[in-house]
């Protein structure tokens, strides 16, 4: 059954200005939208105390955005096949030399994968 | 005394009800040329960052909606003074004119729309299971790459069947609008988050499509939230700093963000 939530109720304003909110889900929705809240790209905290940290994750987030898209353009010349096998297993080698050195990294600064993720507006976020 | 700004609105004269906005001080509207900037004073000492408060800004801005176009402001727009403020008011002029132009009897509504997602991945990857039944390169990179890839046909499959259906939405609702911004798969279940800008005149008629929609649905589910100002189609021509909001609807329980006008660059 569709449920109208009228927000005069909510935002306890005067019952001519109601806006309303309808769904016949709202729990699956409350739960879908506290993920999305998860996920938002969180500031880079940098002050005295924490500046060596706050200045790793933001290379270290430029580093992952630039490895991902090399391992996305990888993907689609393997797609066009345009790629010999010897050039398959270079590629390969270097990708997982990248993804090896960026978890040792991650680990040295005690970050962990979603701290990296950012939001790329129409292609979403990064991870 | 501090200001607490809410909106930037098409009047110079006064706002003529009684609106109270955070701690209850009496809301005006303070002009600029054409324009005016909707504030109310606030104590310097006060603690403004609570849940009590963005029920209130929003409170005052919806207010402001029944009479005015309202270009508003992001949560906790404070300055120090009339002066200080209409600097910064001065900076973004014609941007809010622009703005006030493209937004004026115009309203948004916001659509979220959520598929089995989840369901739908674990059938795309149980296909291209049987699909790639084949041996194993015996190279690391070569595997290495297989396993991407594989990952990439799947992702890229998904969000190619997530295009489908928002098409088929967005084929109710687009027709109505002068303006949407759609983001899709937020989270795997999340197929849509949209909000679309609609004459006010033809809000009804929105609201039928939506109604239209939910009965052609399927499986998926809906929700229709609104009439909202129009958050997320305000856009200044500055630097990114100052741009406004994201692509998110501004106001959402749990969504954490509030859209608005940005001009402190915050």
């Amino acid at each position: 059954m569709s449920k109208t939530i009228d927000t005069s109720t909510l935002l306890s304003v005067d019952g001519e200005r109601s806006r309303t909110i309808e769904t016949d889900s709202l729990e699956i929705f409350a739960s879908e939208m506290e993920k999305v809240k998860d996920a938002l790209p969180k500031k880079i905290e940098a002050n005295p105390e924490n500046a060596e940290k706050g200045l790793a994750k933001l290379v270290l987030t430029l580093i992952e955005l630039i490895r991902k898209l090399m391992e996305k353009q990888a993907m689609r010349r393997v797609e066009a096949g345009s790629l010999t096998d010897e050039e398959v297993e270079r590629v390969g080698e270097t990708l997982e030399k990248l993804e090896n050195k960026m978890k040792e990294l991650k680990e040295i600064f005690g970050l962990k994968d979603e701290e990296l993720n950012i939001n790329l507006g129409p292609l979403g976020d990064l991870l | 005394m501090r200001l607490y700004t809410y909106a930037i609105i098409d009047s110079t004269g006064g706002v003529e009800e009684s609106i109270n906005g955070l701690f209850e001080a009496l809301v005006y509207n303070i002009p600029y040329r054409d324009i005016g900037i909707v504030v109310s004073d606030l104590d310097p000492q006060v603690q403004i960052k609570t849940e009590e408060s963005i029920l209130k800004h929003e409170e005052v801005v919806e207010a402001l909606m029944d009479r005015f176009t309202v270009l508003p402001m992001r949560l906790y727009t404070v300055f120090s003074g009339k002066e200080d403020m209409l600097l910064k008011v001065k900076d973004h002029y014609e941007d809010f004119i622009e703005n006030l132009d493209r937004v004026r009897g115009k309203c948004e509504y916001g659509i979220k729309v959520i598929w089995a997602g989840n369901v739908i991945k674990e059938r795309i990857i149980n296909a291209h299971k049987n699909e790639s039944a084949s041996a194993q390169p015996e190279q690391s990179g070569a595997k290495f790459v297989k396993e991407k890839f594989e990952k990439y046909k799947i992702d890229k499959e998904f969000e190619e069947e997530a295009d489908r259906c928002i098409a088929i939405v967005d084929s109710f609702l687009n027709r109505l609008a002068s303006e949407k911004e759609l983001e899709k798969l937020k989270t795997d279940n999340l197929l849509l988050s949209a909000a679309y800008l609609v004459d006010k005149e033809k809000s009804d008629d929105f609201k039928k499509a939506f109604e239209e929609l939910k009965s052609s649905g399927g499986d998926l589910k809906f929700m229709l939230s609104g009439p909202w100002p129009a958050y997320n189609f305000i856009t200044l021509s500055r630097s990114a700093a100052w741009a406004i909001g994201s692509p998110t609807t501004a106001f959402w329980p749990g969504d954490g963000k509030f859209g608005g006008l940005d001009i402190l660059g915050k």
